[in-house]
């Protein structure tokens, strides 16, 4: 089966083809490098398919008995979750590779971009198919390195001091990382995946950082492996390297974000036997991807480029991720991290056209409210109430009384029936926008959209978690690992529905032109608070700051020493 | 075939007749350079032949493979000049020296020590800055170690030879001594003075840190965990490079010590690490001499931007330097530090704390000092000139054995073999504070 090394080795070659040869034949170059890209895709998809049939596939280059003996194990252990992340990224490295022969063609820079779009590619291949944990870090950390590559631009400031600022907020989560695996292997004495787990399960060990105070050996080594997970991933508060990285030229931006950026969710599935043994890890993934997932979405929806938009979409989107992973639901983070893949990678390289339509139109992208005032209309609006609020609740009341699903009793179905619900609410309330076409056709679409999301929602609970964990046993202890008391998870619940409805309200009104009274002080807060939130919480000027201060101490230490040596 | 009692004699001879025999050549510095190359290669081969009948620790054998390397690299970086000429006899004259210390027996190589300390501490004074208040304590640091080694060599004092490892391998209060060589030292001597001296500490400390209790380890382990904080702090605020590369090492090598004195052991993956780390930093240093050559010794790093258009050859040779300095995979310090990590123990919270700040705030002043001079705007006024065929060689020979370093198996280093064990602790463990 030593097949499978050329997946992570064609796109390396891809990248020495574009590096090496003559100026004359760059471009040529350039466009048989695709080739190997494709083809590490399509060994990507047979690999998928062995795995799946076959079972896993492992391959080492050492003695698992002595990991010691080779400085870094290299090896390979391919199951049905490396598989699948394996078609991911080399699919969407084909397709942005393809698109970038075009769009960076007569770039000064176009052969190192090209170059290390294969190379990263290549990495992030290994990443996802380490045989244990020594391995993963190591390309973890070459990761970080790509992406300080990717994001500068050799002669624009702004963009070196991005590229290095990036460079040291994933160098936090390098050490976090560092700091989980040397735990790990003195509490485990491996790190080999299987015998980790295994050995975690056996003897957890407690730590006692300071008297009184105990923590369990899965609990320290997840949490600290977590907040590696927490740079890679943008989470609050080490989200604040996306806007930074968002000079690189566009392909490069959509393989961050469609590829990159899912490193921390795969961190957290890859060890979810692990991470299965510490409610407190995934508690604290749930507040952080919580936290997370609402500063994301609201600082987007205050952000006036599209790029920008498009990073905190971003980071909110992988909130709702490691929120999922939280909430034991690790299968349905998987499906969501593929699909807001395919998703942004596609919205990425349709950014340039979308910015070149707006410039054409001058009422894009903003309609007038006056207009949409004009335009409501209650067909589609009564729809969307419906599908929105009646219809979860008649598949709530089907799954609890035809299929007798204990849903009371069993906060992993409700996480699975409620993210249905809010997605396909976000995606009704985005429909009620649709103007120019007939009621009917929206109201249409939004019954369709609803099936599709409930389908789907169907498939990643059924299909995909059978798939990736076939074990049903293994799928309960997660959620029972990451369930919370019952107050708590149902005042969750019915804050979010609130929340839901309450927008469902205020929309309708503003559809209707109508206005809410809302008292004076919520304004200038509601102005305030916007102002904050368009200056992303002011991160960047703190980050400065804390850098400044950090260096005046720094020097101020160094004269004091200087005077003393003297 | 060599008599196994002689080989330690053949292997230091080697370079110090090859000194003695480059006097006669001295006029003609090109071709010094050239015989001192040869003989630091010859030095090599000669550690070959033997290497099977020499005994020895393990950390001493990996040393004194690295040595003749790290000399060959050290002559090779620099341009020919007429100035240097002294700097590439004595850099044999050490390279003999240090050879006889690690292989040769106890009371021989305890003398050896004290002259080669004795013999750097006058050419200290020799280069020494009456302004530069340093240059001072550097002279009187390696005075004290001079003296050290020398009573460690009469009476076997265990206080004295510790003093003196403190010296060699350097550690904070005692590291001024090394702060000088590496700032003050002509030509090749600060690229191999960095490898040479911490080379001799480790091997020393390897037979003096089993017996110590671990109380008596405690002092050792205080010093060497502010030592690292102190150094990075350092570090951060230079911006004269030899300053930063001294001091970026002294805060790894604190590290060493605090494995070395919390483990109470010398593993080979220490060795690995320290090996790894010296030749990094005279890679650097090296790279630096790339730059002094061209825009003076004086130069401002901050003066100098976008070398990487301009000089491609060293930007990627810097480069892979940078990573392998910032403790990045594949190379040997990142190799090493994970070894030194895994087989130390779990004690001290404040520890791993110390750690990982120090290795942090290394990606923080290497990527800066990198970042600064191969990026950012062309300037036209400097002339551009890449690395010519000698640097290119010097440059890439260190990445080479940093890559070598990093990908081979670690008991290709050790003297016995080591057990399939893996250590796990199976008990509770207490994290002490």
């Amino acid at each position: 089966m030593s097949f499978v090394m050329l997946v992570p080795l064609l796109p390396l070659f891809a990248a020495l083809l574009v590096l090496g040869g003559d100026e004359p034949s760059r471009q040529e170059r350039a466009k048989m490098a695709a080739y190997p890209i494709g083809g590490a895709f399509l060994g990507a998809i047979a690999t998928l398919w062995w795995v799946s049939t076959q079972g896993p596939i492992t391959l080492r280059f050492y003695d698992p008995a002595s990991p010691a003996t080779l400085a870094i194990p290299i090896g390979f252990y391919i199951d049905r979750l490396s598989a699948v992340m394996m078609v991911l990224i080399s699919g969407v490295g084909t397709i942005i590779y393809t698109y970038s022969i075009s769009y960076m063609y007569q770039d000064p820079h176009d052969r190192r971009y090209l170059a290390l779009i294969g190379f990263t590619t290549s990495v992030l291949l290994c990443m996802v198919s380490s045989a244990n944990l020594m391995m993963l870090f190591v390309f973890w950390q070459v990761l970080s390195y790509m992406l300080y590559l990717l994001a500068h631009n050799h002669a624009h400031a702004a963009t070196l001091d991005g590229a290095f600022k990036i460079f040291t907020v994933l160098r936090i989560g390098d050490v976090a990382f560092l700091s989980g695996t040397v735990l790990a292997y003195q509490l485990y004495g491996t790190l080999e995946f299987e015998t980790l787990f295994a050995r975690a399960v056996d003897q957890p060990g407690m730590l006692s950082p300071w008297p009184g105070v105990e923590i369990s050996g899965p609990t320290a080594v997840t949490l600290l492996l977590f907040i590696g997970g927490m740079s890679k991933s943008a989470q609050f508060p080490l989200h604040f390297w996306v806007p930074w990285s968002l000079y690189a030229p566009t392909p490069v931006s959509a393989l961050l974000h469609a590829g990159i950026i899912n490193a921390g969710g795969f961190l957290i599935n890859r060890l979810a036997p692990l991470y299965g043994l510490s409610s407190t890890t995934l508690h604290v993934a749930l507040v952080v991807g919580t936290l997370t997932a609402i500063l994301g979405a609201t600082m987007m929806l205050a952000q006036n480029d599209i790029k920008k938009t498009l990073g905190f979409s971003t980071i909110g989107q992988m909130g709702y991720m490691v929120m999922e992973c939280g909430l034991g639901a690790f299968s349905l983070a998987v499906f969501h991290l593929i699909a807001h893949s395919l998703f942004k990678a596609t919205v990425f390289l349709n950014c340039g056209n979308v910015i070149h339509k707006a410039r054409q139109e001058p009422k894009a992208p903003h309609a007038d409210p006056r207009e949409e005032a004009k335009d409501f209309s209650s067909l589609t609006w009564s729809t969307g109430f419906i599908t929105t609020l009646l219809v979860p609740l008649l598949i709530l009341l089907v799954t609890h009384g035809v299929l007798h699903i204990p849903l009371l009793e069993s906060q992993g179905t409700m996480i699975f029936l409620f993210f249905i619900w809010i997605t396909s609410s976000q995606a009704i309330l985005t429909l009620t926008r649709l103007r120019a076409i007939a009621s009917w056709k929206v109201s249409s679409a939004m019954l369709l959209t609803l099936l599709f999301v409930v389908f789907v929602y169907l498939f990643a609970v059924e299909s995909f978690t059978d798939f990736l964990y076939p074990n049903p046993d293994e799928v309960a202890s997660y959620f029972q690992a990451a369930a919370l008391p019952n107050w708590l998870f149902d005042s969750m619940v019915i804050m979010a529905t609130i929340l839901t409805v309450l927008s469902w309200g205020y929309l309708y009104m503003r559809a209707h032109g109508g206005t809410m009274r809302i008292p004076r002080w919520v304004e200038r807060l509601h102005l305030r608070l916007y102002v904050i939130v368009m200056n992303r919480l002011y991160v960047d000027e703190l980050y400065q700051t804390l850098g400044k201060a950090v260096m005046r101490l720094v020097h101020r230490i160094d004269k004091r020493n200087a005077r003393w040596s003297e | 075939m060599i008599n196994p009692m002689l080989t330690p004699w053949f292997v230091a001879a080697v370079p110090l007749l090859g000194a003695l025999l480059g006097l006669s050549i001295w006029s003609q510095p090109e071709k010094l350079k050239t015989w001192s190359v040869t003989v630091t290669l010859g030095s090599l081969l000669a550690v070959l032949l033997g290497f099977f009948t020499l005994t020895g620790s393990t950390e001493g054998l990996l040393f004194v493979l690295l040595l003749p390397l790290a000399a060959s690299v050290s002559l090779l970086g620099q341009p020919v000049h007429r100035d240097h000429r002294l700097t590439w006899v004595v850099t044999l004259v050490f390279l003999g020296m240090g050879l006889g210390i690690l292989t040769l027996p106890s009371p021989i190589g305890s003398i050896a020590l004290a002259l080669l300390l004795g013999f750097i501490t006058f050419l200290l004074y020799w280069h020494h800055d009456p302004f530069w208040g340093p240059s001072w304590l550097g002279i009187g640091t390696y005075g004290l170690g001079t003296l050290c080694a020398g009573i460690a060599a009469m009476t076997g004092s265990a206080i004295a030879s510790l003093l003196a490892c403190m010296i060699l391998l350097p550690l904070v209060p005692f590291h001024h001594g090394y702060v000088a060589a590496l700032t003050r030292l002509p030509g090749s001597l600060p690229s191999f003075t960095v490898l040479l001296l911490p080379a001799i500490g480790l091997h020393k400390l390897a037979a003096l840190i089993p017996p110590v209790s671990e109380l008596e380890t405690l002092p050792v382990i205080v010093l060497a965990l502010s030592g690292a904080l102190y150094a990075a702090i350092k570090a951060l605020a230079q911006s004269r490079v030899r300053l930063l590369l001294t001091y970026g090492s002294l805060s790894f090598f604190s590290l060493l010590w605090w494995c070395v004195a919390a483990s109470r052991t010398v593993t080979p993956q220490a060795a690995v690490f320290l090996g790894s780390l010296a030749l990094v930093t005279a890679g650097l240093l090296l790279a630096w001499q790339v730059i002094r050559t061209r825009y003076g010794d004086d130069v401002d790093p901050r003066a100098i931007s976008g070398l990487a258009a301009q000089m491609p050859q060293f930007a990627v040779l810097i480069s892979v330097l940078a990573l392998a300095a910032m403790g990045l995979p594949p190379f040997g310090v990142f190799v090493g530090f994970m070894g030194l990590l895994f087989a130390s123990p779990l004690t001290l919270s404040i520890a791993p704390f110390v750690v990982a700040i120090t290795w942090l705030a290394a990606s923080w002043y290497i990527l800066d000092l990198v970042q600064g001079l191969l990026f950012g705007r062309k300037r036209p006024d400097l002339r551009y000139e890449d690395v010519r065929q000698s640097e290119f060689a010097s440059l890439l020979i260190v990445v080479m054995i940093m890559f070598a370093l990093g990908l081979a198996p670690t008991n290709l280093f050790e003297g016995t073999p080591r057990s399939t064990d893996t250590g796990a602790i199976m008990e509770s463990v207490s994290w002490n504070r």
